[in-house]
């Protein structure tokens, strides 16, 4: 007994001692993400990989001449209220140097107005992606490694009338996410010719949404557009209108491109669905990513992996550009993948530390594409459609 | 539009989603008629009632209808666990004491369920069930036998409640719990027989929820106001009135999408909850003043 009790207090008081030696030397950022709530499926290999990234920089070498990065989590729940709650948290009482996150575009929205932009915190989001983000007035603070849907939605709409699909009935959930993209798609769908006979918006976690899709049906199409999350409202959405026959076809954003509705629906019976994403274009750091998430553990098909990692490894090069300087790291975000300098691939820490030692510039190029930041924090980028192919999507066709 | 598409996109899944909250509103009205608080841990209490049931399934590959009982019995053990650990300490303290612990209960309990069947999205039986024909009313099996079982639920409730030594205790501790304790009914024991039915209502509304649409973490959570605006529309502590809340809110929030934009489908259960306030406090059955 008196064994147990030594051991316990031995071991609680070793771990204050790592607590506080660790404690003194080491750069903390936020991880922002949608842990609890309707992208609760997709955050935990998103966190993963922002993580590996941090990881990949502790191993060679750290920060700051020898700091380690120490990441701290916070939960989001994909909703502006626990966003903020979770970002004051994590800025007020953690102190963190910058967040990477949130995942969901209503919290980045929120976060920014009142966290980030007045405490001057640099934001960083792998998926946000809502057009709004563009035009916020940030002082600069926020960027996002995934380009804004309004380019998506503009995109899938050019994609899908090309190949003749000129009817279709659009269901959004929403949201600062859902009526952005829809609002881009039905944009560009009219210009082209295209005819919406259906626009409608609906609330998530409600357990029937039949009569919003027989009003949707009304029009005539045999199109519905889903701008929705597949593990949340967009899976019972796809799963009525399919028991129902209310439509043949069914097109989604890339909030529908998750597993869910293969896994519950089963992919049999989803032949007619497709899904736009965005789509990594080959280059090596994306193999270098692919390799590595692989080999910790992930799966580099899972949606904004890439755009994850990036988030987190160009956060990296700006801090250590900024000196740990919390108030320049916002400004150097865009210095270290701005198009010009020297080219750093996802993984080529050493290379880069030396490079900002020596003085000279560097360009990040993500695994999720060259990034190349413009005034806004907003990146281009590709876009593709895919369908489900076995248990899992593939590239139908690249949309631009 | 037709009188058979009216009925088939409209008024059945209304009729479905309103048996649904009815009996999830059937506990309700019990916790608030007999315990007299409001208690918010009830739609995450059914989200534990619907996985225990998923579990079962998963474990043993029997049907989810088989499976409903055993999960009925495991949450009503649950109920019974949470008020004498939780819910007992309070009893003498003011009434929104306890409403707040339950509203602590339900955080608990969403982080058990996430903790344990993590936070995907998960069905009973995989891929798509398309509904049979009756003479023009389209109708799936399950959308028959939840409203079925609804029905027998309750029945079952009512006549339990109007012809059993019990359930005359129960409804006289509803009516004043001092008289009651006066004329001999154990009040610990009736309490403890409460927890035990609306435990296992809750497992029921969580199945037939799951059942109909998908399992997540925060599916009973999004269920509680409708199901607070049937209890208090059919009349606090009337068992039949929280049936008839619940199958009016049920079709109205579906009927609104003919004149209402649909994202403020969502909104009708606020906007009966209010106006039965306003001109009805004691809801449409008379039941008790709040």
């Amino acid at each position: 007994m008196k064994l147990t009790h030594l051991v316990v207090a031995a071991s609680l008081f070793g771990s204050t001692a790592l607590v506080a030696n660790s404690a003194a030397a080491d750069v903390k950022v936020g991880l922002l993400g949608g842990i609890s709530g309707p992208i609760a499926a997709m955050a935990p290999p998103m966190i993963d990989a922002a993580k590996l990234a941090f990881a990949q920089v502790n191993e060679q070498g750290g920060v700051l001449g020898g700091q380690k990065i120490v990441t701290v989590v916070g939960d989001s729940a994909c909703n502006p209220q626990n966003g903020v709650d979770a970002a004051s948290k994590l800025v007020n009482v953690e102190q963190v140097t910058a967040l990477v996150g949130p995942h969901c575009s209503g919290p980045v929205i929120a976060v920014a107005n009142s966290v980030a932009a007045p405490a001057g915190v640099a934001l960083i989001t792998p998926s946000g992606t809502s057009p709004e983000i563009t035009g916020l007035d940030d002082k600069g603070t926020v960027y996002r490694t995934v380009p804004s849907d309004d380019y998506q939605g503009r995109a899938l709409a050019r994609t899908l009338v090309a190949q003749g699909t000129k009817n279709v009935a659009v269901a959004y959930l929403n949201n600062d996410y859902g009526s952005g993209l829809a609002g881009a798609f039905k944009a560009e769908f009219e210009t082209q010719g295209g005819k919406i006979s259906g626009y409608a918006a609906h609330e998530e976690g409600k357990a029937s949404y039949r009569t919003n899709l027989a009003e949707l049906s009304r029009g005539g199409a045999d199109t519905l557009v889903i701008f929705d999350y597949g593990d949340g409202s967009g899976l019972t959405i796809l799963r009525q209108a399919l028991e129902n026959g209310f439509f043949t076809n069914f097109v989604g954003g890339d909030g529908m491109k998750s597993d869910a509705p293969i896994k519950e629906l089963g992919a049999e019976n989803l032949t007619t669905f497709v899904a736009s994403s965005p789509m990594g274009e080959a280059s090596s750091s994306l193999d270098s990513f692919n390799k590595a998430f692989t080999a910790a553990g992930g799966s580099a098909d899972a949606i904004f992996v890439a755009n994850s990692y990036d988030a987190a490894f160009v956060l990296a090069l700006a801090i250590e550009k900024a000196g740990g300087d919390k108030a320049k790291v916002p400004a150097a975000i865009s210095a270290v993948s701005d198009g010009k300098g020297e080219a750093v691939a996802a993984g080529e820490w050493k290379k880069a530390v030396e490079l900002i030692k020596a003085g000279k510039e560097i360009d990040y190029k993500g695994a999720a594409g060259d990034l190349n930041f413009d005034a806004n924090g907003d990146v281009p980028g590709a876009y593709g459609l895919f369908s489900i192919d076995g248990e899992s999507f593939k590239l139908q066709t690249p949309m631009n | 539009m037709t009188l058979l598409e009216l009925m088939n996109f409209y008024v059945i899944p209304g009729l479905v989603l309103g048996s649904i909250y009815a009996v999830g509103a059937v506990g309700i009205t019990l916790v608030f008629g007999i315990l007299r608080f409001a208690h918010l841990a009830h739609g995450d209490l059914a989200t534990f009632g619907a996985f225990a049931a998923l579990a079962v399934v998963t474990a043993s590959g029997i049907s989810p209808w088989a499976a409903l009982p055993i999960a009925m019995a495991l949450c009503a053990l649950i109920a019974i666990g949470i008020d004498k650990v939780f819910y007992d300490y309070l009893t003498d303290r003011p009434k929104i004491i306890t409403v707040m612990a339950s509203l602590g209960i339900a955080l608990m309990l969403r982080a058990v369920i996430q903790v344990i069947w993590g936070v995907d999205t998960e069905t009973y039986s995989r891929g798509l069930v398309r509904p049979e024909n009756y003479w023009g009313l389209r109708l799936r099996d399950r959308e028959i036998f939840t409203m079925l079982a609804m029905f027998a639920i309750v029945g079952v409730l009512w006549v339990f409640l109007q012809k059993t030594k019990w359930g005359k205790a129960m409804r006289a501790m509803s009516d004043n719990p001092d008289l009651a304790l006066l004329s001999g009914v154990d009040n610990r024991r009736t309490t403890m027989l409460t927890w035990a039915i609306v435990g296992a209502l809750c497992a029921a509304s969580g199945f037939f929820l799951g059942l109909n649409t998908e399992l997540k973490a925060l599916m009973g959570w999004t269920m509680l106001l409708p199901m607070f605006a049937a209890a208090i529309l059919g009349g606090v502590g009337r068992v039949e009135g929280a049936v008839l809340g619940g199958l009016v809110v049920g079709v109205a929030e579906e009927l609104s999408v003919l004149v209402l934009p649909s994202e403020y489908k969502a909104a009708m259960a606020f906007v009966i909850l209010l106006l039965i306030l306003l001109v009805r406090p004691t809801g449409l059955l008379k039941g008790k003043l709040l």
